[in-house]
């Protein structure tokens, strides 16, 4: 199968410094695959998607690596043609939708400004437009429209920066965190739309997100990242069910499951995790990790592939598979 | 019983568009000694505003907060402060609910002292025990808040809750800011603490399965007004408010991959707290809605002995 897009040996790090934030990221997808990309704050989860779409934040930069998007190196290209890439054939969906959208622009004109941008050619820009918003859910199109961001709650507002992304079919959707900042049961209609969304349009999906239960039914694979490496990645159902790298386990067992009766202690993980420039050539879980042995502070374990699913460990969690 | 809110209801008049934000609709619950109470609900149910009633941040529009018997008025200063001492705030967001420019050390002195509960010769070892109990070591005394990670910051702020040793604690969303794989250690630390201490606990959250973890009791909260309210085990096994299902419902759940479908469980949103629908306030987004629904307003009325229900199709 031909990957859509494709990170290679993906480093970043401090521009002033060389502090590395994320180290030798290597990510695959075909088409129409979603891939959830989980990780706790700091892991470097974010900064792997700001950099697909080369909207790395000042002071930071790529050090090394390839981010190839059908057959182009989007590092090495010339920027306007990013330009055109971004936003029509990879777009993307924030956490917080008040600051992704123009709180002085209608909503109306923030969509239609999509079109003009990508100087894409519709017959009727305007009812173009409404029916994006239609099939994201919202109410009354025609007065949406003509309202401002501030008019809407935070879940209609994500629907519209949802309606905005998928307004020029991109191949490629990133979200980043869109429903961290929702109530649950407004998470679930945006994860049901998106889900929705994607099978209908054969959309591939990057979801970045802290939450584990989110991902669970969304995704077809999950990729785990810890200190700015992927330790781990794996079909959904072998991440869940059969968790081989020990931060993966501990990550799943310190959850309270939602629909189990059990009250017992909480399994923890002791200790935070490290700042990735810190980490050098060792395992940097070793530290908090319960089946450390010498090796793991001595050598640093690399992703291994084995079938479809790979663990950066010298002693992976025997799998029950 | 320890605690006990009598029907209560807050109003925040906003001046310039002359509404107002109803809050509290009318809120009754009791938490005894030694339980624990969990809210749950979404934002704008009302859940934080009756933390901050309790502990006396707000007075409420109408009815009364009794603490042992005592009905608590925004009287005196220093009838609020011998309240306060009892119980004690724990604020979601340790990033923000500590001051940047003060140690560690400072930051829970200060409590002691404005509450004058030790010899002045006392208090230094009374800070090192304080971090020991919410597992932090001595030399944390001369760090700053910006030194420490998140779920340090939040065991600081227990620690300087316990400082005012309270009977009651009530944590706002306690755990919500933190990281995932941190999550469990402090959940652990305040089961512990409960135990350790005797502590009767508010605990608020829209995470029913944080919720549900610690709670002897728990209220769903909508718009204002307590929806259910039963035993822990009995609103999760059992629920019976249709708000309740749904909640229950749209818990990402991890135990059960792919077996989930995303089907939507609830449409619609919470309606404005400065326009609650009449009648029952859940009506308009109800799957069991009658017409009846958008007249009355149902009270919460018991279905057996330890759970209560307020819904006219469920109460019948």
């Amino acid at each position: 199968m031909r990957s859509l897009i494709s990170l290679q040996g993906l480093s970043i790090k401090t521009s002033s410094d060389g502090r590395s934030l994320t180290s030798d990221v290597n990510i695959s997808l075909i088409e129409g695959e979603a891939l959830g990309i989980v990780g706790e704050s700091g892991s470097g989860k974010t900064l792997t998607a700001l950099s697909i779409l080369g909207l790395l934040p000042r002071g930071v930069e790529v050090a090394s690596g390839e981010i190839n998007f059908n057959g182009e190196n989007l590092l090495s290209i010339d920027p306007e043609r990013l330009r055109g890439i971004r936003g029509k054939e990879i777009s993307m969906v924030y956490q917080d939708p008040m600051t992704a959208l123009n709180p002085v622009m209608t909503v109306g004109n923030q969509l239609l400004e999509v079109l003009d941008c990508h100087n894409h050619d519709v017959k009727d820009p305007e009812s173009h437009v409404k029916q994006s918003l239609i099939e994201v859910g919202i109410p009354d199109p025609d007065r949406a429209l003509k309202s401002y961001p501030h008019e809407f709650s935070g879940g209609m507002r994500q629907r519209v920066v949802i309606a905005m992304s998928l307004l020029l079919s991109p191949k490629l959707l990133i979200a980043d965190e869109p429903t961290t900042a929702l109530d649950v049961t407004i998470q679930r209609q945006i994860l049901s739309l998106v889900s929705r969304q994607r099978s209908r349009r054969q959309m591939s999906m990057l979801w970045i997100t802290h939450d584990l239960g989110v991902v669970a039914n969304l995704v077809d694979r999950v990729a785990v990242m810890y200190a700015g490496r992927i330790v781990e990645v794996g079909t959904t159902k072998q991440i869940f069910n059969s968790p081989q790298h020990p931060y993966t386990q501990g990550l799943l067992a310190s959850l309270p499951v939602a629909s189990s009766r059990s009250r017992n202690r909480l399994a923890s993980i002791p200790g935070v995790p490290p700042k990735p420039w810190l980490v050098g050539q060792s395992c940097s879980f070793a530290d908090r990790c319960q089946f450390a042995h010498k090796k793991c502070r001595e050598s640093l374990p690399l992703l291994d592939a084995r079938g479809t699913k790979s663990v950066a460990c010298f002693y992976p969690i025997a799998s029950s598979i | 019983m320890t605690l006990v809110i009598d029907n209560v209801i807050k109003k925040y008049p906003i001046r310039q568009s002359k509404s107002v934000v109803n809050a509290l609709n009318g809120i009754s619950l009791n938490i005894s000694k030694g339980q624990t109470l969990g809210i749950v609900g979404e934002s704008g149910c009302g859940k934080s505003t009756l933390a901050r009633l309790i502990v006396g941040l707000e007075s409420p529009t109408q009815g009364a907060i009794t603490w042992r018997d005592n009905v608590l008025l925004r009287g005196s200063k220093n009838q609020w402060r011998n309240h306060l001492s009892p119980a004690q705030l724990v604020f979601q967001d340790p990033y923000s609910s500590l001051n940047p420019r003060q140690r560690i050390g400072e930051c829970i002195k200060e409590v002691i002292v404005a509450h004058n509960l030790r010899q002045k010769e006392e208090i230094d070892s009374r800070v090192t025990e304080l971090l020991k109990v919410v597992g932090m070591s001595e030399d944390m005394k001369n760090r700053y808040p910006h030194q420490l990670s998140g779920g340090q910051r939040q065991r600081v702020s227990i620690a300087r809750a316990l400082a005012a040793e309270p009977e009651l604690l009530i944590l706002d969303e306690p755990v919500s800011a933190l990281d995932v794989s941190v999550r469990a250690d402090v959940m652990n630390l305040l089961v512990d603490l409960r135990k350790e201490f005797g502590l009767t606990y508010l605990f608020i959250s829209h995470d029913l399965s944080m919720v549900r973890h610690i709670s002897d009791v728990i209220a769903v909260m909508y718009l204002g007004r307590v929806v259910e309210l039963g035993t822990w085990d009995e609103v999760l096994d059992n629920p019976q408010h249709p708000y309740t299902k749904a909640l229950i419902a749209a818990i990402p759940d991890h135990s059960q991959v792919g077996q989930m479908d995303l089907t939507v469980s609830l449409e619609g949103e919470v309606p404005s707290p400065t326009n609650i629908p009449l009648g029952c306030a859940f009506h308009v987004r109800c799957p069991i809605a009658v017409p009846n629904c958008s007249k009355m307003i149902p009270q919460l009325l018991p279905i057996k002995s330890s759970q209560s229900v307020a819904c006219s199709e469920v109460v019948k």
